[in-house]
């Protein structure tokens, strides 16, 4: 788009705008109200509501301001007689067939017909005819639709294809008979619900929020996803201590994301109110034994008097704190300290699946922000798969091809159905996303490289042949299969291609929504990973401080190592396998309840507010760790304040400097951590690390076929998506009740054999 | 594009047959044809620039070969042969009335209901029909011969009242024209667009 400046003269005040400027953002973005229900921004256009209807002069009708591109000395008025007549007049159309059932519709007091009519509608209605009618009914287990209230404006057919690329909701039928519906009555996508957002009317509701409040009832906390490292911001609406539901709607929140949230975002919030929560702490008083209720002081006294013995008896080094990618900035600085300042123990890590520490130290460029992206001309995806595991990463990428004619260049194992979107897609053996790295990075590994990926070498200089053919913005996305070294190398590309036209940037797909920020707090830094630690429990490690739990991946292979250790000290929502071994266990406070501050994969520092008061006994993660250095005598003095725990971090943290909390405050304006970008460096011994590592790569190995069903990693039920039925349903296949006019979950008993236990669990982000 | 071109992943949709959709790649039953009526279809592909433009040609064929209607592994067949979402054949399917969702009779009493036929007496002539075969518009007969509709303007308003039965128009229509058809149609001496 050119920067060329055109004037425009709207309601008689001259406005410079930018060519191309679409004519509605310009009358809204300059305080000329313009109502309009099917045009919404960055979606393919439709002009079907006709509520934007505009004058503009030497045009022979009203205009839709939606469809009309500014050009220069274009006279507009927005405000008439003859544009109010008509405005009233559509209104009515869109009534003649609505229900007006407003006192028993969920969106009442929050639906954009309801506020058109304020403005628009008139004192009665004219038309006599019989409405269409249509009884409610699901569309799947977290969708439920009432067709009745439709006015056809198309967003969710349209979001559904342009942002998730699904096309699973569609509108079917013609003329006055038309319906959002979809083959077969039964909806069978990833189930983000965004078709719920963005729709005006009460057409499609939330199933899990259904007839539980009314919007006006609920508190509304803007506050930061707990879900995957896409950091989307959302709105928690909460009602005498429960949490009823997460929305992105933008009259609640604006953030990174606008109104996108996916399956996890938008429905799995129910465990922060779920009667599995722990709720007092719990003290095993002998190995082998129960876990016996106490209280917090008898909690903390019985932990502080068994970490001063293994002190006393193995050494403070004997000691281990592991914090978690899932929580706070600030509960995983506060562990921080506690591992230096009180126990002295080097240590320390984070349950995180893996370590961008590698990455981090050679970061040649800065991050992405999902903006970016979105605008992005060329961009790289090395392993991962974000549609599954980050999805607003996997929205962005989607409209930066479709929409921004970004290429996107595909390296993966799987045939990921972003493939679909992309230039290029190289198909590689499974594990060898190293090799493709060395490639990318130096050429003359071209040869080995393409032989061992199973892939033609004209595919890999073809891929580096885009790359450095891109003017503008090229980003560079990568999962986690790749080595520390590879990750350096990826890293360092910026410095040998980077020029004026190009620029480099950044986007690590790491699993958790704090994994960025537990890197950059140090807790990654530690002598120990997960693993290791684990391995090392009973033998030089003797006792285990844990903020949350430790993965599946992690326990793999030694489930009894935990079983080893003196003592085991464990933070957690729910019992999991790791509290199993726990001799004191702590009720933590979930996301809902904190205070705090999420690092997102774009390096954004967002704010987590409380929304609910802790539930139960449960405290939050630092001032549980504050309070056991209280015990053992020493005072972080952090006042009860997250605000003072954040300031003390962001002093000691070099990305984070100067940063406080009502900087952050705004969702608006997301403020990014400036990590440190790191000068040329001579690569040559990682290089080697990796042309051998990768010469050992199997020549035979099979490639894996067929794109991975739509919610394979989604749906999942995991420590927390598990504490809720509707994941349970999808996750045995999305089963279509034979009666979809009631719920589903009254239809579908939750039995053990629905429920998937095995390598399902917990693999990640949930 | 070759046929054999790798499927847009159809496992990921609904299938009526297909209670996990998620399991599958494919859909359990996909809808097979011969080769001449592939050969068919691939002539009408070959007709557009873009694939799934050639999706009404193709319901029509799929609906012919599969006893008047679109079931469920025709639509998946659909959906795999033009690289389409099963909704999006949905969609244009309940679009258009010549295009039938549900199994129908063997003769579709197609009525025009639209304004020149209206005013000309197109509801006698159902209202005739719905006697004669004692079913409403929508409804087919029970031993399966006769299905009426009513659908909008098929274009033919200098002679109307009329209505479509197969590919055919049969215009100005009156009572006695209407009992004449049914006979004709209950004596198997009409085409009716199926095989």
């Amino acid at each position: 788009m050119s920067s060329e400046s055109i004037k425009v003269t709207i309601n008689g005040s001259d406005y410079q705008v930018e060519k191309g400027a679409r004519l509605i953002d310009v009358c809204r973005s300059n305080g000329h109200a313009v109502p309009s229900f099917c045009y919404y921004s960055d979606l393919a256009l439709q002009a079907s509501c006709r509520t934007c209807l505009v004058r503009i002069e030497k045009m022979p009708k009203l205009q839709t301001s939606c469809t009309i591109t500014c050009t220069d000395g274009m006279i507009v008025t927005t405000e008439s007689d003859e544009i109010e007549k008509a405005r009233r007049g559509m209104v009515e159309f869109l009534l003649a067939n609505h229900p007006l059932d407003c006192p028993v519709c969920d969106r009442g007091g929050e639906c954009e017909l309801q506020e058109m009519v304020f403005d628009w509608g008139g004192l009665e209605e004219r038309f006599r005819e019989r409405k269409n009618y249509a009884p409610e009914k699901y569309l799947s287990p977290v969708v439920a639709n009432d067709p009745q209230r439709c006015i056809l404006c198309k967003r969710c057919t349209r979001v559904c294809d342009e942002w998730m690329g699904e096309d699973a909701i569609e509108a079917g039928g013609r003329g006055v008979n038309t319906v959002i519906g979809t083959y077969g009555g039964w909806l069978n996508c990833s189930q983000c619900g965004n078709c719920i957002e963005v729709c005006p009317t009460g057409t499609l509701l939330d199933g899990t929020y259904r007839h539980q409040a009314r919007p006006w009832e609920l508190e509304q906390t803007i506050t930061t996803c707990t879900f995957c490292s896409d950091g989307c911001q959302m709105s928690l609406g909460s009602r005498g201590g429960e949490v009823m539901r997460a929305v992105a709607r933008d009259r609640y929140v604006n953030g990174i994301n606008g109104e996108f949230l996916c399956i996890k975002g938008r429905f799995a919030h129910p465990f922060v109110n779920h009667e599995e929560r722990l709720r007092t702490p719990m003290i095993r008083y002998r190995k082998g034994g129960k876990l016996i209720p106490a209280t917090w002081d008898q909690a903390l006294e019985f932990a502080a008097n068994k970490l001063r013995e293994t002190a006393d008896a193995h050494g403070a080094e004997a000691i281990g704190v592991v914090g978690s990618p899932r929580i706070t900035n600030e509960a995983n600085y506060a562990l921080l300290k506690f591992a230096n300042e009180v126990v002295g123990t080097s240590n320390y890590t984070a349950t995180d699946r893996f370590s961008l520490a590698p990455f981090f130290e050679s970061l040649g460029a800065g991050l992405a922000t999902h903006r970016d992206i979105r605008f992005a001309k060329t961009i790289v995806l090395v392993g991962g798969e974000p549609e599954e595991l980050q999805p607003l990463t996997g929205k962005q990428i989607r409209q930066a091809v479709r929409n921004g004619g970004a290429k996107l260049i595909v390296i993966n194992s799987r045939a990921i159905r972003l493939q679909q979107q992309a230039a290029q897609f190289i198909h590689i053996r499974p594990g060898a996303e190293d090799a493709a790295v060395l490639a990318l990075a130096d050429e003359r590994f071209d040869e080995l490289a393409a032989k061992k990926l199973g892939v033609d070498a004209s595919e890999l200089s073809t891929a580096r042949g885009t790359v450095l053919d891109t003017e503008g913005n090229c980003i560079i996305m990568f999962g986690g299969e790749l080595s520390p070294a590879a990750q350096s190398l990826l890293a360092q590309i910026p410095h040998a291609a980077s020029t004026d036209k190009r620029r480099f940037l950044f986007h690590p797909l790491p699993l958790y929504n704090n994994s960025v920020g537990a890197h950059d707090i140090g807790l990654m830094g530690g002598a120990h990973t997960a693993s290791s630690l684990l391995g090392a429990a009973g033998a030089e490690i003797r006792a285990l401080y844990v903020a949350g739990s430790f993965l599946p991946d992690h326990l793999r292979g030694q489930e009894e190592a935990l079983s080893k250790l003196d003592l085991l000290i464990v933070q957690e929502l729910f019992e999991t396998e790791t509290t199993r071994y726990a001799d004191v266990v702590l009720p933590a406070a979930s996301f809902a309840e904190t205070d705090g501050t999420f690092t997102n994969n774009d390096g954004l520092v967002q704010r987590v507010r409380a929304s609910i008061p802790p539930a139960h006994q449960s405290k939050p993660d630092w001032m549980i760790t504050a309070a056991l250095a209280q015990t053992l005598g020493m005072d972080f003095n952090f006042q009860m304040s997250a605000s003072t725990v954040f300031r003390e971090l962001a002093e000691r943290t070099t990305a984070y400097n100067g940063m406080r909390y009502p900087l952050l405050k705004d969702e608006t304006k997301p403020v990014q951590a400036k990590h440190a970008i790191a000068p040329r460096r001579d690569l040559a011994d990682e290089i080697e690390a990796l042309r051998l590592s990768i010469e050992s790569l199997d020549e035979t190995a099979e490639k894996i076929m067929g794109t991975p069903p739509v919610g394979h990693e989604l749906f999942k039920p995991g420590e927390l998506t598990g504490k809720v039925p509707q994941f349970h349903l999808l996750a045995a296949g999305n089963p279509k009740p034979p009666d979809v006019l009631i719920s589903p979950l009254y239809q579908i008993t939750i039995d053990a054999g629905l429920r998937r236990t095995d390598e399902a669990v917990a693999v990640a982000g949930d | 594009m070759s046929s054999e071109r790798p499927i847009q992943s159809p496992g990921n949709q609904f299938t009526p047959n297909n209670p996990l959709p998620q399991e599958a790649k494919l859909p359990n039953e996909i809808a097979t044809f011969s080769p001449e009526v592939i050969a068919e279809m691939d002539a009408h592909i070959a007709k557009y620039p873009v694939r799934r433009s050639a999706i009404l040609p193709l319901m029509f064929i799929v609906q012919r070969e599969r006893g008047g209607y679109l079931d469920p592994p025709g639509v998946a067949f659909l959906a795999d042969k033009l690289g389409v979402r099963i909704t999006d054949i949905w969609e244009v399917a309940t679009f258009y009335s010549m295009i039938n969702t549900e199994p129908v009779g063997k003769y579709h009493l197609q009525v025009c209901r639209t304004l020149s036929c209206k005013i000309l007496g197109a509801d006698k002539i159902t209202e005739h029909c719905t006697q004669k075969l004692g079913i409403k518009p929508g409804e087919t007969t029970e031993d399966g011969i006769f299905s009426l509709s009513e659908v909008e303007c098929l274009g033919s308003c200098g002679t109307a009242p009329m209505m479509q039965i197969g590919f055919d128009y049969y215009e100005n229509l009156t009572t006695e024209k209407v009992d004449g058809l049914l006979e004709r149609c209950r004596g198997g001496g009409m085409s009716n667009g199926v095989r």
